[in-house]
């Protein structure tokens, strides 16, 4: 199929889809095109209009204006039901399995196979969820309870229960955010499969790379309005980006590295730090100026190592000394009195308080601050707006007003009010936990400035990222960190994408599952 | 925030209203308490304007929701911080029987007796905290049974009601009128209200409750104790439950045992009416002002009416009910919003 293919001849016409929250347009006269047999891969910024587009098709939202051709027929805008029996699927990340159910009843829930007395008929239906099963080569037996497989065989489930339905589009939403790579390869590898036998796959996905090596057609959405469509090999990595963000993304450049001066007192130093089984005589030096950056696997005890400098947890052996001095903390408080402070992974459930407003997600941790007599435990209101307004106009956080709910704030402007939190704190070290995890490309790169600015004041800075690329445009130093140790410290031109995956897989590549 | 997830699996679809519709059932949901308040009043005044709508009855009013009132704002504190109390009835009566205690057997003088019977609140208070937050018991059963056991000990203490040697001067403290001509109780409810409003509102420790409550976890790492936080709430519901039970006690002119368990289910109908309005599911002490107002004015009604008592608890239980689904359905329309 050529990149002229003509519209009329389209499997499914997506025609003029808008839809507006609260006066903002979300999706803008979306017109989009989609063949069986491909893989279309959907791209944008948070906010860009991808879930919405989504959510329509699969009828949870009723667009206001628009309308889907499939083959010869309208679909029913705003019913699930509609979307279900026109043969979409949709899997979203957070996989909706029942974790206790075997394989084949999920693949069977909600399945109309029912006999005409209204009960199940196990036989057809096994047949049916079987040859499902073929197909995406499931080879586990499918009586395995789904808690007993691996994120990756639950997808191949999630999958085999949309074909089972005779799916004609799957819609997959982020599929590889908690696989591996070879894991990844092994969905990836099944998603041509699928397209070869006829389905429509939408694949939504942050991960560009993937995207551009997986997609026959990619989409780009900004603020609601689609703005790129381009065949596979139309466009390369930087061009996709361009698109993404309506500008052009600095490449890490050699000369923004800095080479602290390591003959001076470091900021921060462990010295052998042992927990548990998690965290393996780490001794580290943090220079002033330089993000410092572990890299390594999820699971190779860096976020351990950052729970027990942020007093979350206290280390069996081994201290900590903060500009020389030896740090005794027996708790988060006490470790934030002495000017440690961590940004934690688990946005939402470890860093922003939802239902509050940005003003108070920012003056959480500088209450005393903004007293109106030093003293006395009374707030000034006009202290704290003036704080909150200064910060958010310092790291530039896109929020209608600090009053506004943090809720409302894309992933990218939560995580810069998080960092807005410190920065009147008197933090000595700063310790950003997975810091653009689900953070758009432009949010992205300004948290990276605003990360480095702070370590170049003088402030310590500890990244763990367990984004590669992350650690080659961020990190001024890296030390990669493989099953509790620190296995290999790379500075300047050595920080590279390979030399970063090399150090974090030796000898680790034996816990492949055989999903394949 | 619903950018940057696809929630398009999601085993229940979001219900599909246009947004007239959901505007106007948010704003139901904020403003439906006080609309409710205000046509109650309305339907009494028009339909026993004699009775009803007269200072007499709204003092009478006023005075039966301050000892709600502040046992009330108490558990809101709790609430708040994400936590629960079930003691606060027990407590109440059972300071109020030591308080008569204290007068009349041991021969306290009242400012004495009074201030061990708020010492003794805070301090249940305490324990309560002290059980959740170092030994981590869950708050429904650690003060329930703490409840439960101070109902025993108040039974050993007298298992009878204490009213002679009660002097004159502690019934006349919620009979006088000081201020305005208003009732005493009233007037403490104020003071004790507007304490409880600035402390939440206005103060450090009442946005490290707010934190608290919204994230724990963020609480913690944005370096605020959370333990002592929430004990700080416990003790506030401990203080006001005796405050309550010692005006009680003042009221009735005798210490009698359970007198005011049924405080309980009267405040969390109030505090849970109270977090559907104006915010969406958030506890805050303005809110429990109208919960307990709209009980308040609600049994008033219903005795003027001349029901019969046993149309109280239904009432009751229903408000409660109702409240605790508001509440539910504020918040759920907050996070879909």
């Amino acid at each position: 199929m050529s990149a002229t293919a003509s519209a009329a001849d389209a499997w499914m016409r997506i025609r003029g889809l808008t839809k507006s929250f609260a006066g903002e347009l979300a999706l803008d006269r979306a017109d989009l095109d989609i063949e069986r047999g491909r893989v279309h891969g959907l791209v944008g910024a948070n906010g860009a209009g991808k879930s919405t587009l989504i959510r329509c098709l699969a009828g949870v939202t009723s667009p206001d204006q628009g309308s889907v051709m499939i083959a010869a027929n309208e679909l029913q805008m705003g019913s699930p039901q509609a979307s279900e029996r026109a043969g979409l699927a949709f899997i979203h990340q957070e996989l909706n399995l029942i974790p206790h159910f075997s394989a084949l009843q999920n693949m069977l829930l909600g399945a109309p196979k029912a006999t005409r007395f209204g009960m199940i008929d196990w036989k057809r239906s096994g047949v049916a969820a079987r040859a499902a099963a073929e197909r995406v080569g499931i080879r586990f037996p499918l009586d395995t309870k789904i808690s007993e497989l691996s994120v990756a065989q639950r997808w191949l489930v999630m999958i085999g229960k949309a074909l089972t339905r005779d799916a004609s589009m799957i819609a997959m939403d982020e599929p590889t955010a908690s696989l591996s790579e070879p894991e990844s390869e092994q969905l990836f590898a099944i998603i041509r499969d699928l397209a070869a036998q006829g389905v429509a796959i939408l694949y939504v996905s942050h991960r560009l790379e993937e995207v551009l090596q997986l997609c026959d057609r990619i989409t780009v959405l900004r603020d609601g309005r689609i703005v790129n469509e381009a065949e596979r090999g139309a466009l390369d990595k930087k061009g996709l980006v361009r698109a993404i963000i309506g500008h052009a993304i600095r490449t890490p450049d050699e000369r923004d590295r800095l080479a602290a001066d390591r003959s001076r007192q470091p900021v921060f130093s462990a010295r052998s730090i042992a927990w548990k089984q998690a965290v393996k005589d780490v001794s580290l030096d943090l220079y002033k100026g330089e993000v410092l950056a572990l890299g390594g696997l999820v699971g190779a005890g860096r976020t351990e190592f950052a729970h027990l400098v942020a007093g979350l947890a206290r280390p069996e052996v081994g201290h900590f000394e903060l500009d020389g001095k030896r740090l005794h903390v027996a708790n988060p408080s006490e470790a934030v009195k002495a000017g440690i402070a961590l940004v934690p992974e688990e946005r939402r459930s470890q860093g922003v308080m939802l239902q509050q407003s940005v003003a108070f997600n920012i003056n959480i941790s500088t209450l005393k601050l903004l007293r109106s007599v030093p003293g006395l435990p009374f707030l000034s209101d006009a202290k704290s707006r003036r704080q909150a307004e200064s910060l958010v106009a310092h790291l530039g956080i896109k929020t209608p007003g600090v009053a506004a709910k943090i809720a409302g704030l894309s992933g990218g402007n939560q995580q810069k009010a998080l960092i807005a939190r410190w920065l009147n704190a008197g933090t000595r070290l700063l310790i950003l936990d997975e810091p653009s995890r689900g953070v758009d490309v432009g949010a992205r790169e300004e948290i990276h400035d605003a990360i480095r600015a702070l370590a170049r004041s003088g402030v310590g800075i500890l990244v763990i990222s367990s984004d590669v690329e992350e650690l080659t445009l961020l990190a001024d130093r890296v030390l990669v960190m493989r099953e509790g140790r620190i296995t290999g410290e790379l500075t300047g031109a050595d920080i590279t994408e390979a030399r970063i995956i090399e150090l974090s897989y030796q000898d680790a590549h034996d816990d492949q599952g055989e999903a394949a | 925030m619903t950018a940057e997830t696809v929630p398009v699996a999601k085993e229940a679809p979001q219900p599909r209203k246009s947004s007239w519709k959901r505007t106007a059932l948010i704003g139901l949901s904020r403003y439906g308490t006080i609309i409710g308040l205000l046509l109650m009043v309305l339907f009494f005044s028009i339909n026993a304007p004699g009775i009803f709508l007269s200072r007499a009855n709204f003092l009478n009013i006023l005075s039966q929701a301050s000892l709600t009132a502040i046992i009330a704002s108490g558990l809101t504190y709790t609430l708040v911080v994400g936590e629960f109390d079930l003691s606060i009835g027990y407590v109440a009566s059972f300071v109020g029987l030591i308080v008569t205690g204290l007068m009349a057997y041991e021969g306290f003088p009242i400012w004495l007796s009074i201030a061990c019977a708020l010492a003794l609140g805070s301090g249940i208070g305490i324990l309560n905290g002290l059980l959740v937050t170092k030994v981590r018991i869950n708050a429904v059963i650690s003060t329930l049974g703490i409840g439960t056991m101070l109902t025993g000990i108040g039974f050993t203490y007298s298992a009878f009601p204490i009213a002679t040697g009660i002097p004159r001067a502690f019934t006349d403290i919620s009979l006088g009128r000081i201020v305005f001509g208003l009732p005493n109780p009233v007037i403490i409810m104020v003071v004790v209200l507007l304490a409880l409003w600035t402390v939440l509102n206005k103060t450090d420790i009442g946005q490290k409750m707010q934190a608290v409550g919204s994230n724990m976890e963020a609480a913690r790492l944005s370096g605020i104790r959370v333990d002592r936080i929430k004990i700080f709430a416990f003790a506030t519901a401990g203080f006001c439950a005796a405050l309550t039970g010692t005006l009680l006690s003042s009221l009735l002119g005798s210490g009698t045992l359970a007198a005011a368990d049924g405080y309980l289910l009267d405040a969390f109908a109030a505090v849970f009416l109270g977090s559907a309005t104006l915010r969406e599911g958030e506890f805050h002490i303005t809110g429990t002002l109208v919960g307990v107002l709209i009980l308040a004015v609600g049994f008033n009604g219903l005795s003027i009416f001349g029901a019969p008592t046993h149309f109280q608890p239904i009432f009751k239980g229903g408000i409660l009910v109702l409240a605790v689904g508001m509440s539910a359905l504020a918040r759920r329309y907050a996070a879909s919003a």
